[in-house]
């Protein structure tokens, strides 16, 4: 990596790492309670990664019209807003997309998405990154999985099932596995995190042997995943929010689960208490996205300079500095390439 | 010197210098494409009444049109990048001169890079190894991929505030300064495969 490289790089983990503390205000999950959003208002709903940072950008944001960010769990199904169609709430970044497209921006403004742009998403969808994640993978502290798993071992697990025991790890030097059954959980099919994390390690399908009962993203509260043999997906940029930045609460807390290496590479840097940099350029480092209609992007109407005034290159979520610090304390990193749009 | 001469006079040297010195063929590489910067007529301009031409230099290749300006056109000749994932570097051949006709003084810039990660057009100038931050992607910026190809285009390409930094005090002019828009970018790309 070239030097300019590393000294961006480097001032970014330590913008990162001083924000931390900095982002301290009220972040409340979905629109304060007795508030219906006004209809001019921009909406979002979807992936439960960046559903707390979205909070903490909705209670931040002071511009006109509002920015408001429906979980993508609670109650269902929700009016979003003030002459909005009633809808299921969407849980995942697909889900959220799914019901970008099914509605208009009477109802839906974008979709919070942890995964990037596919093939099969339509023309109209607009991708744009503003932050930096990665996803690594989760187990409880004081159970029996190693404190670092190999891509094969992970592919062996989730996709093969050629290991379902964690004696049957043979590549971790030092590590010698009981021969207790592992369980091996997924998020929800909609997840984001789930679709990420299958194909970094070469997954198309979850073998048999992965529990067919799925967990919320995030939540080492599941007293599923509160046992010796569990292990799961985790949002890197989620757990540090959760453990160093304070914003954990209700069901959204760590718990007892710490986030694991992958390939002998540590997920955080805990000495600024980053997402480690190394780990963030890896297979398991990964964007994470406004998503909007190319349609309402394009208009030239007020709705278009709302839109673009939150999530463009030069917009709120690209530029100030309020926002920049919550996206840190959030745990997520800069991204150079803020606010550039990505369609099919 | 007349201010249409002037244009007339880069424009004229940058495709003569192109045609002359071009038509190097670059080795196979795995990964392939063009970056194409399209000089605004607003900032040739300016250049050219400040003694200022830039000029792309073989394997890179130079084109004028009246109603659209000046462009220079890089071959992709490799890097491990994605524009759709938006991480690595793309290399790119050629070289970029810079001349200040008024000084006499010029720099050149080889090592041509989009560094992904970073967001910005990188050159290591002659005699020495460190790169400098030259052009930054701004205004209206999309990726749209369509099969192996990925293509990114900026509205604008914004002078890198180090870049400036570097020109001005190696053509020892006030010319340039960070957020000076050049004029667009277009970067088609196919990752090796």
């Amino acid at each position: 990596m070239r030097k300019t490289a590393v000294v961006k790089i480097v001032s970014a983990l330590a913008f990162a790492a001083s924000a931390v503390t900095l982002a301290s205000g009220p972040a409340l999950a979905d629109p304060p309670a007795g508030t219906t959003p006004a209809a001019t208002a921009i909406v979002g709903v979807g992936s439960d990664t960046i559903e707390a940072v979205f909070n903490q950008y909705s209670a931040d944001y002071t511009g006109t019209p509002k920015l408001y960010s429906w979980d993508a769990t609670g109650t269902s199904p929700i009016t979003t807003k003030t002459g909005a169609t009633s809808i299921t709430r969407p849980n995942g970044s697909s889900a959220g997309i799914t019901a970008l497209n099914g509605t208009t921006d009477t109802t839906i403004d974008f979709a919070r998405s942890s995964r990037g742009l596919a093939s099969t998403d339509p023309a109209n969808d607009y991708f744009i990154p503003f932050a930096k994640d990665a996803v690594s993978w989760a187990a409880d502290a004081t159970g029996d999985a190693p404190a670092n798993l190999t891509t094969a071992d992970l592919k062996a697990i989730y996709g093969t099932c050629t290991i379902t025991k964690w004696s049957q790890i043979t590549d971790i030097p030092g590590y010698t596995g009981s021969t207790n059954t592992i369980q091996a959980y997924l998020p929800q099919t909609s997840s984001g995190t789930r679709s990420f994390f299958l194909g970094a390690i070469g997954v198309t399908t979850p073998g048999a042997c992965v529990e067919t009962t799925t967990v919320e993203e995030n939540e080492g509260s599941n007293t599923l995943l509160q046992t010796a043999d569990a292990l799961v997906p985790y949002s890197v940029a989620h757990y540090i929010g959760q453990v160093y930045g304070g914003h954990g609460s209700g069901t959204d807390v760590q718990g007892p689960l710490t986030v694991r290496s992958i390939d002998g590479i540590a997920p955080i840097n805990t000495t600024t208490d980053v997402i480690n940099a190394s780990f963030a350029t890896s297979a398991y480092g990964r964007n994470v996205y406004d998503v909007v209609r190319g349609t309402d992007w394009n208009a030239g109407n007020a709705h278009a300079t709302a839109l673009k005034a939150l999530f463009s290159n030069t917009g709120w979520l690209c530029t100030n500095a309020t926002a920049k610090a919550d996206t840190a304390s959030y745990g997520f990193l800069a991204l150079a390439s803020c606010g550039l749009v990505q369609h099919n | 010197m007349h201010r249409s001469k002037l244009i007339a006079f880069a424009a004229a040297t940058s495709a003569l210098l192109a045609v002359g010195l071009g038509g190097n063929a670059h080795a196979a590489t795995p990964a392939s494409g063009t970056a194409v910067i399209s000089e605004s007529n607003t900032f040739l301009q300016q250049a050219a009444l400040s003694g200022i031409v830039a000029v792309p230099l073989p394997s890179a290749t130079a084109a004028y049109s009246s109603s659209t300006g000046l462009s220079a056109t890089f071959p992709v000749t490799g890097g491990t990048a994605s524009l759709t994932v938006l991480y690595g570097s793309i290399q790119l051949g050629g070289s970029l001169l810079l001349v200040d006709a008024g000084t006499g003084r010029a720099v050149t810039f080889g090592q041509l890079a989009f560094d992904v990660d970073t967001f910005q057009i990188t050159g290591v100038p002659q005699g020495s190894t460190t790169p400098v931050a030259l052009l930054d992607p701004a205004g209206d910026l999309s990726v749209v991929p369509s099969g192996a190809v990925q293509t990114f285009q900026a509205s604008d390409l914004d002078v890198d505030p180090a870049g400036a930094q570097y020109l001005d005090a190696q053509l020892r002019t006030g010319f340039f300064s960070g957020g000076q828009s050049v004029g667009s970018l277009t970067v088609n790309f196919t990752p090796a495969s």
